[in-house]
Order: structure tokens, then C-alpha cells, then sequence
């Protein structure tokens, strides 16, 4: 653990603190990643700074046309939150996935985006819902798709001390799921999973968007497969088409975890039965 | 849970499940590890280590350590007064190496300084010049000739060897023979409580050591080697420990003997606790196992041969491999009957961490093939595999394979039956089901184990006690085997309690103090209830006798009826309508100023095995256990669901009914965690995943129901009739679950831990 941790009390703090601290800094919003990489002796920075009580990131708010979720809320609090269960229903479907119901508490999507790996649960359901994430740096704000903001493994589009407010998930009606193939039961990270929204019209998915989690350098937005299903009735035609599909999409390695072969096929069976759990 | 067998007498803690003596401590958390004491100026140690597989040493500087604020010392072998090899069973392992270091993560110095941070922080900068050496990863490969060195001239730590009959002329003659290879990886103990010492240098050059084990013993060996001192003046006491498994065997007193060394050279308290990752990389784990194994049967179906290959991955040092090995030996052909074996065993050295103890040592890894592969054999044969067990299953007076006759106490038979009856067996094997994508099936598995060290470590089987009756009643017993989460503390309580009519909260049992106790052995294989029970037994017995002779005194002067049986039960001794309770006769016993406390000691009995031959009785009794898993794969995924398990086990007497189904349910999950899940990742000579993220064990989301019983075969030498439980859940569960899953869907996977990817690569292969 560094010796210096600051705890700003606000944003405008925050962006008057910055300058005076070590250039070896991070943000700590949960803590449950670069707590966990230090413990392992990963992490080195000279500084962190402490984002998890900026009261400019908490809450779910919603506009006229979109669900803002404050990238420093708890992912329990998402849990419990009846905006993100009506608007949300790839991430509502992704929670029970997403680490413990300990790490739950302490854990945001603010620090999931941030953290930038293409396992994080948390993210592959926003990519999936066609989130955008809200940035600020020194009062200046700008919006990206989410799914663009991952440049690479670990990587991500934001500028030095740039921090990420919020992510607005457009309100639409439509339906969700997340599957998930992990190493046991539950808490544990994913040897592939998929996430899928699609409006459905008539027993036909007028529109769809399919992220996948660990089977490429970033949470993936699978284009191709998503455009496609757009118009195709939900059928077991379909899913099994789409499931042929998608394995072109994505790039999975070996490593620790499991094996590309094994990850390439599972997004195939993944997908078809995420887009069957739609169908019923 | 369910348990048969007659009870004879009338008992008043044994055979009850009382309460844990340390769940308070432990539920409120007051319990004190050695990571939660300190001493006045106590300074900090953190290790130097290796980070490549093989290396030869050419310096070690600390001058950019020094720079670090409150830096104290470095520490290396220069450092050791004594004779620079570890005493474990060989003498291979260098306290701290000298020239090489022969695995990843291996210590090769010490820091000490005044805080736990600032001496991480300079053990990182302490350099290290070194040039690397080849080094083999691969056991079989470092049995190859020409594979780089790693121990003596062939990298073998121990073999043996155990040839009965005419092997090669009943595979001839056989009418069914199968053929399979098998292996599993390691496992790692994932104690809460990672390892650690506190070293306190004592005026004149004496050492009391603080440490988290299992086995002090080996820690007051380690340590008096280390600092070149006699026994009497290192003095271990054996701190809560959190959890062992096997893991808390050997290497705490490595660890321990890093603090001393550190101690004695800053002349200070150290403190040495180790972190997770470190822990993973240097501490003892489960060896990796691979075996060939080949079983012959006549045309009715009986095993008539079982011919085995078996190779242990020892790691870079010996420690415990060539007991570890030896166990698996033995019980390499399984629980059968079998008239002509030939097995050999080999624990390889490789460039990796040293594998030691683990619950089951040595057995699960062969467990599995052999058990696994009795399945093929019964396919062969056109047999029900639980029937063609039952036909080949030992019985008391067969013969195992190393020529020993069981006795009365085998109860193998009836577990095998009970678990048939109660997981509805005959119905559910016959008939897999696939639902959906997901097909279910039942496995099942039995085996035997030798409770105790056995001939394998005969010169160690012994263990003493002290009882101290005080003055106020309280009973003050003294032990040299451990708790480490097992139960040990209350087991023992209640042995004592029951043989001096004690009232059960009367009586406390300590953690292991050195200096009051002789050398006990260690705290392992399955022989704590049954070796310092039976010595508390010793130690207890003429106090009893005084107590009784008190107690009757009492009650006569009291006016009882002399004609009236004396009845002793719950701590308060009756005749007729008079009565006298157990703190009353301790005030009269010290009014008479009758001794009251007492060594006891007991020897297990003699067993006659040869490592010659590999006959002869090799340990004086065994516990037994069948197992049945019922489980569902998931066919397009592999993904691998344990629903239940139906155990039964003959472990003897049962002492404390709630703590043997903790022993049960926790074998159980532990087992299948290491059947199922637990994967841990070694490339090009280096572990990928030290850590609780990729290392993943068992949750209780993944536990299984369990159906547990016990049919207690009274083992007439044990304490109260009891045998040894601890080990005896974990070893079967893999293979059953294996089976299992081969009846479900076809898939015979033949390695350990039964991966998704490796049974959705056997299902797509057909």
C-alpha cells in the first residue's frame, strides 16, 4: 500500500489536489481490484487517490432518455435499485455473476470500466445495454460509447487523471441476459461470457447488441453478429446461426484460465442459449 | 447422520457431541495467531527469494536495502551457527542455500527490519547476481537419463517396491485385464492462516519460539539445529493455529528456523509472517501424482493381479516425499483382495516448490487411478461396478497386499453396503438420464486407510501427556499433538474427562508447549484421538484410581451403604442415595496429599513391514471408506455439477459425533474441490497463479448434499474403541466423482482436477 492516500471531499477538491500530488497516483473507487494488486505486489503507485465517497458519483438518476448511473455507486446498490431492474436488465442479469456479495458492497462500475479487463462483468453488460460513459477532467466533460472507451488489455481511452462520473444507458424497452461460464459455481472469473439486449417485436428481434467478456483483449462489442440478428425472428434457427457467427467475432487465448479453443466454442453455446432465455 | 454399532458401556462425554472448547475464542474473534502477538522491541523479517527455477548464487548485496528507513540486517547462511541442513526425514534442504537454489520462490536471504513494510520494501531491493542452471519441470522427464540435476545421480528421492506372487503369469493367464494412465495436480492447503513464527532470543542463548504448526517437534529439531543449541534451552509453543491440512507438517519449522536465525543475529524478537503469494510459492502442497496402473481378473470376475507404476512430483527437496510416498504404496492396489502384485514408486526431484503432507499423503493421487480404472475392469467384466467391488472387497482375515491379516475392526463390507442401499444404487447406475443438455449419473469409490505412521515411521509412533489435577478441581492436560482446527482440544478434553470423572468444562487442553511434554511425533496421519488419547489414558488412570479410592472413602463416611456399587458418571460419584461430586473428592484427595498429576506415554504397537520385500504388517489398523457421487454435466460446456455424496465410513468408535461430521463434510468438500476445481498453473518453471483469484477452491455454493454414516467397528486398542477419521473422507471422493462422471455421459477423464474443458474434449471425442 502507498503512503500517501488522499481523500478529496468533492470534485472541485479533488481537481484542486491533484497537481500537488506524486506523479505515481490512481484512483481507489472500490478498492477490490488494486487492493487485491497490491496484496500481489503488482500495484506500485506513490499515491491513491480515494474517489469512493465523491458525492458528484453516487446515485442512479433518470432523464428523460436515459438511466445515469453514478460510476461511484455500490454494485449492491444497483442491486437493490427498481430504475436499474425496469431499464437494465443485461446488467440486472449480470450482478448475481459479479464477484461476492461482499465485493458487492464495496465494489463500483466506475472502478470495473477503469480497471479496463475484458472479464469485467460489470462492463460486458453496459457495452450490451449500448451504454455511454460520462468523463471529466478539471471541470472538462465529454461522452463516448462505452465500448469504445477500451483501447487494450488494461488499457482505456482516458487521459492522465481523466475519471470517469457516470455511464447512461439510453431508456428503450427491451429484454437481457448474461451468461456466464466461470471457474466454480459463483466468484470467479470468466472463462468466457456473453451478454445480450435486444428489442423484440413480434416474436422478432428488431434490434440486438452482443458484448463477451474474456475471449478478447477487451469487453467486445460483437458487431457483426448484432447486426445481424437485427430483423431475424428469435428462433432456434436463429440462435444457432448466431451462435456460429459469433465465434468468428472473437479471439480468445490460452492462459491460466482455460484454453481459446474451449472459450471460441463456449461464446457459440453462450449465445444461443442467452438468445433462447430471451424467447421464453 | 446415521451410525450403527452396539454401544457397551455407559459413557458420559464419549461418544456425545460436546462443544468445541475453542469456539468461543474462535466465533469472537479473541483467539491469538502468531500474527496477532507481540513482544517488546520485536523487529520484523520478510524473505529474499529466487525468481528463477534454478540458479546458481553469485552474491547477494544489500546496499540499496540499507537505504530503506529502519533497515536492520541481512541474513544468510553465513549467519547459521549450526549445521546448515533442515532435519526433516533427508538432509537435503539448506536452511538458506549456499551456492544454489533449486525452485522458484525458494529463500535464499533474509531481511529484518522495524517494520513488517520496510522490511518487504527491502527485501525487494536486495540484489541478487545470479546465473541460471537448467532445471525440468516434468517429473517423468526427470527420470529420464540426461535430465538436469536436481538430486543425486537420477533425481530420485525413494522408491519402493512391493512384488507378492506371479504377476506377469496372471496377466497371461487372466481373462480380463485393463490398462490406464492417470494423474493429478497439485493442491494447495488454502489455510486461512498463512505461515509464521516469532523468534525470542532468551538470556544465554536460548530461543523460545512462537509458531503456527502442527508439529512442534519438528519445530524444536529445526530449530536447535539451526542455533547449534541443546534441546532444553529452544523451547516451541505451538500458537492457535488456523487451519494445517498437511500443510503445517514439516515447513513451519523452516519458517521458524528463518525467525531464529534472524533472532540470534539481531539479539531481538523477529517476527516473520508470511504473505499469500509467498506462501504459495515456497510452502509444501500435494504432490502431483501420475500412475500406470494395470489390473488382470479370471473369468468370474475376482482381481487376480494389479501390476503399478507410480511417480510423485517431490518437487526441489525431499522434506516429506519418501513417507508420503510410502504410504501411497502400500495402499497403491486398493482395498481388494489380490493375490499377485507388483508395484513400484518413484518420488522424482524437479525444479519446482517441495510437495509434502496433504490430507490423505500420497493415497488420493493413486486412489484415483486405481479406483477409476476398477471401474474399467468391471465394465470389462459385464459387472455392476459396486457388485465387483463387493465381490473383491478385504474382509477381516484377508490378507492385503503386503501380507497383512485384517482383524474384526474392517467394516468395509457393510460401508460399501450401506452406501449402495442408501444412495439407491442399483436403480440409479443402471439408468443414467440426460435432461435437456444436461446428463446425470452416479460413481462410486471405496478405500482403506492406515491410521497412524506405521512401519513407515514406526521410531515416531509415540506420544505423551500430562495431567494436572490443580487444587480447585481443574484439570490442566498437557499433550504433544496439536489442534489445528481439527477438534483436537475437545476430543481430548472429553478422553480425559471421562476417564477421571471430571466434569467436561472442569478440564482444559492446552496448545502444545515443548517443554512440558516429551516428543510426540507430529500431528499427522489421522493418530491424534488415538495416540495422545491412549497416553491421556496412561496418564489419567492412576489418578483415577486415587480419585475413586477418595470418592468411596467419602461416600462411606458420608453414611453410604458400603453393599451399593460406587456409579461414577458426569462428575459426581453415587451410592445409593449419597452422592459426592468430582470437586469435593479433588479437595480430599489434596487434603491426603495424594499426587496429583502424572506423564502418560503410549507406544503403538509393533508392525513388522520390510522395505526389503514390502511385507509385513504396515500399520496396526486401518479406517475405511466408500463413497457414492451423483453428478450432472452440462454436455455442450463440460461444465461438472457435484450434487451428492453418500459417504460411510468405519473409522472406529466415534468420540464426538457433531465434530467427526465436520471431519466428513469437510473431506468431503475438500476432496471435490481438488477433484473438480483446483488448478494451480506452473510454466516454464514458474507458478502463474499464487493467488485466491486464479487458484480457486470450493465455495459453499458448490457443496454438495451430504449423506454421511458411520458403523463404528470398535478397535479394541483405540481410546474408548476409536480409530483415526481425519484423512479418511477426502481420499475417495475424486474417482468417485470421475466414475460418476462417466456414467453420466460416457467421458472417462483420466487427470485431476476433472476441468470443464478437459470432459467437454472426451464428450466431443465420443
Amino acid at each position: 500500500m502507498p503512503d500517501i492516500i488522499v481523500k478529496p471531499a468533492s470534485l472541485k477538491e479533488l481537481w484542486k489536489t491533484l497537481p500537488g500530488l506524486p506523479a505515481a497516483r490512481r484512483y481507489l473507487a472500490g478498492g477490490t481490484d488494486i487492493v487485491t494488486a497490491d496484496n500481489a505486489g503488482v500495484e506500485r503507485s506513490e499515491c491513491w487517490v480515494d474517489i469512493s465517497d465523491l458525492p458528484e458519483l453516487a446515485g442512479v438518476e433518470e432523464t428523460a432518455a436515459a438511466l445515469v448511473i453514478g460510476a461511484g455507486e455500490k454494485i449492491s446498490g444497483l442491486e437493490r435499485s427498481a430504475a436499474v431492474r425496469r431499464w437494465c436488465p443485461v446488467l440486472v442479469s449480470a450482478i448475481p455473476h459479479f464477484a461476492s456479495p461482499s465485493l458487492r458492497n464495496m465494489a463500483t462500475l466506475g472502478g470495473n470500466a477503469g480497471n479496463a479487463s475484458p472479464c469485467a462483468d460489470g462492463v460486458c453488460a453496459l457495452v450490451a445495454e449500448g451504454a455511454f460513459v460520462r468523463l471529466e477532467l478539471k471541470g472538462k466533460r465529454r461522452r463516448l460509447p462505452l465500448k469504445d472507451l477500451f483501447t487494450g488489455p488494461k488499457r482505456t481511452a482516458l487521459r492522465r487523471d481523466e475519471l470517469i462520473t457516470a455511464f447512461e444507458v439510453p431508456k428503450r424497452r427491451h429484454a437481457g441476459a448474461y451468461l456466464k461460464l466461470g471457474p466454480r459455481s459463483y466468484f470467479g472469473i470468466s472463462k468466457a461470457a456473453v451478454a445480450v439486449a435486444a428489442e423484440l417485436e413480434r416474436g422478432a428481434v428488431k434490434s440486438a447488441s452482443v458484448a463477451l467478456g474474456s475471449v478478447a483483449p477487451v469487453p467486445l462489442y460483437a458487431a457483426g453478429v448484432s447486426a445481424w440478428l437485427a430483423g431475424r425472428p428469435l428462433s432456434a434457427g436463429t440462435a444457432v446461426e448466431a451462435a456460429a457467427r459469433v465465434k468468428a467475432e472473437v479471439s480468445p487465448i490460452t492462459d491460466a484460465r482455460s484454453e481459446a479453443e474451449y472459450r471460441r466454442e463456449m461464446c457459440g453455446v453462450l449465445l444461443e442459449r442467452a438468445l433462447l432465455s430471451l424467447a421464453r | 447422520m446415521k451410525r450403527t454399532g452396539k454401544t457397551m458401556e455407559k459413557l458420559s462425554y464419549v461418544g456425545k457431541s460436546m462443544p468445541r472448547k475453542d469456539a468461543e475464542i474462535k466465533a469472537v474473534g479473541s483467539a491469538r495467531y502468531a500474527a496477532d502477538r507481540d513482544f517488546a522491541g520485536m523487529l520484523y523479517a520478510a524473505a529474499v527469494r529466487s525468481p528463477r527455477p534454478h540458479i546458481r548464487i553469485d552474491g547477494i548485496s544489500d546496499a540499496k536495502a540499507r537505504k530503506v528507513p529502519g533497515y536492520a540486517a541481512l541474513v544468510t547462511y553465513k549467519d547459521i551457527k549450526g549445521v546448515n541442513k533442515w532435519p526433516v526425514v533427508m538432509q537435503d534442504y539448506p536452511f538458506l542455500p549456499e551456492k544454489e537454489a533449486r525452485f522458484a520462490g525458494e529463500t535464499v536471504a533474509l531481511v529484518v527490519a522495524a517494520s513488517e513494510k520496510a522490511a518487504r520494501r527491502a527485501a525487494a531491493l536486495v540484489e541478487l547476481r545470479y546465473k541460471e542452471l537448467p532445471f525440468v519441470e516434468d517429473p517423468l522427464e526427470a527420470l529420464e537419463k540426461g535430465a538436469p540435476r536436481v538430486h543425486g545421480e537420477d533425481n530420485v528421492f525413494s522408491t519402493y517396491r512391493i512384488k507378492n506372487g506371479s504377476v506377469d503369469e496372471a496377466f497371461r493367464k487372466a481373462a480380463y485385464t485393463v490398462e490406464g494412465e492417470f494423474s493429478t495436480n497439485y493442491q494447495v492447503h488454502a489455510y486461512l492462516e498463512t505461515q509464521g513464527a516469532i523468534a525470542v532470543p532468551e538470556p544465554g542463548g536460548g530461543m523460545t519460539v512462537h509458531s503456527t504448526t502442527q508439529c512442534p517437534f519438528y519445530v524444536i529439531d529445526a530449530v536447535a539445529a539451526a542455533l547449534a543449541q541443546p534441546y532444553h534451552k529452544i523451547k516451541i509453543l505451538q500458537t492457535v493455529t488456523g487451519g494445517g491440512f498437511g500443510g503445517k507438517e514439516d515447513v513451519p519449522a523452516l519458517v521458524a528456523s528463518h525467525a531464529a536465525i534472524c533472532a540470534a543475529k539481531v539479539g531481538r524478537p523477529v517476527r516473520l509472517i508470511y504473505g499469500r503469494k509467498e506462501d504459495f510459492q515456497s510452502m509444501s502442497k500435494r504432490h502431483p501424482g501420475w500412475a500406470r496402473v494395470a489390473y488382470a481378473a479370471d473369468k468370474s470376475g475376482r482381481i487376480t493381479a494389479c501390476r503399478v507404476k507410480y511417480v510423485l512430483d517431490g518437487g526441489a527437496y525431499s522434506t516429506l516425499s519418501p513417507i508420503v510416498l510410502w504410504r501411497g504404496t502400500v495402499h497403491a492396489a486398493g482395498p481388494y483382495k489380490v493375490p499377485n502384485v507388483d508395484i513400484r514408486t518413484y518420488a522424482a526431484a524437479t525444479n519446482k516448490v517441495p510437495c509434502g503432507a496433504f490430507r490423505g499423503f500420497g493415497q488420493p493421487q493413486i486412489s484415483f487411478a486405481q479406483e477409476s480404472l476398477i471401474d474399467e475392469l468391471a465394465a470389462k467384466v459385464g459387472m455392476d461396478p459396486l457388485k465387483f467391488r463387493l465381490k473383491n472387497l478385504l474382509k477381516p482375515g484377508d490378507r492385503t497386499v503386503t501380507g497383512q491379516k485384517l482383524n474384526s475392526s474392517c467394516g468395509l463390507a457393510e460401508i460399501a453396503q450401506a452406501v449402495r442401499r442408501r444412495s439407491g444404487w442399483d436403480r440409479k447406475w443402471k439408468s443414467p438420464s440426460v435432461k435437456g443438455d444436461v446428463a446425470s449419473g452416479i460413481g462410486f469409490s471405496v478405500a482403506y486407510y492406515g491410521v497412524g505412521l506405521g512401519a513407515g515411521g514406526r521410531y515416531l509412533d509415540r506420544a505423551g501427556a500430562m495431567v494436572n489435577i490443580y487444587k480447585d478441581s481443574s484439570v490442566g492436560v498437557s499433550v504433544g499433538n496439536t489442534e489445528m482446527g481439527q477438534g483436537a482440544l475437545t476430543v481430548l478434553a472429553q478422553i480425559a474427562a471421562e476417564t477421571l470423572n471430571a466434569p467436561y468444562a472442569a478440564v482444559r487442553v492446552e496448545e502444545v508447549d515443548s517443554s512440558k511434554v516429551p516428543d510426540s511425533g507430529p500431528t499427522v496421519a489421522s493418530r491424534t484421538t488415538l495416540m495422545s488419547g491412549n497416553a491421556i489414558i496412561d496418564a489419567a488412570t492412576p489418578l483415577r484410581e486415587r480419585i475413586f479410592k477418595t470418592a468411596y472413602d467419602l461416600l462411606l463416611a458420608e453414611g453410604a451403604d458400603a453393599s451399593l456399587p460406587m456409579v461414577a458418571a458426569n462428575g459426581v460419584f453415587r451410592m445409593g442415595a449419597k452422592s459426592v461430586e468430582f470437586k469435593k473428592v479433588v479437595s480430599g484427595c489434596w487434603s491426603r496429599r495424594l499426587k496429583m498429576c502424572e506423564q502418560g506415554w503410549y507406544t503403538a504397537p509393533r508392525t513388522s513391514f520390510k522395505n526389503e520385500d514390502g511385507q509385513g504388517d504396515a500399520y496396526v489398523i486401518y479406517s475405511y471408506s466408500a463413497d457414492a457421487a451423483e453428478v450432472d454435466v452440462d454436455l455442450r460446456t463440460g461444465v461438472l455439477k457435484v450434487r451428492k455424496v453418500w459417504a460411510a465410513y468405519d473409522v472406529g468408535r466415534i468420540v464426538n459425533p457433531g465434530l467427526a461430521m465436520g471431519q466428513a463434510q469437510g473431506g468431503i468438500l475438500q476432496g471435490m474441490s481438488w477433484a473438480v476445481y483446483e488448478n494451480l498453473v506452473y510454466k516454464n518453471g514458474i507458478m502463474v497463479n499464487p493467488n485466491f483469484t486464479d487458484y480457486v477452491i470450493a465455495t459453499t455454493a458448490d457443496k454438495p448434499e451430504y449423506d454421511i454414516t458411520f458403523i463404528e467397528k470398535p478397535y479394541a486398542e483405540g481410546p474408548y474403541k476409536a480409530k483415526g477419521m481425519g484423512e479418511v473422507p477426502l481420499i475417495g471422493v475424486a474417482p468417485a466423482v470421475a466414475n460418476a462422471v462417466r456414467n453420466a455421459c460416457g467421458a472417462r477423464v483420466r487427470s485431476v482436477p476433472l476441468l470443464p474443458e478437459k470432459i467437454w474434449k472426451e464428450i466431443r471425442k465420443g
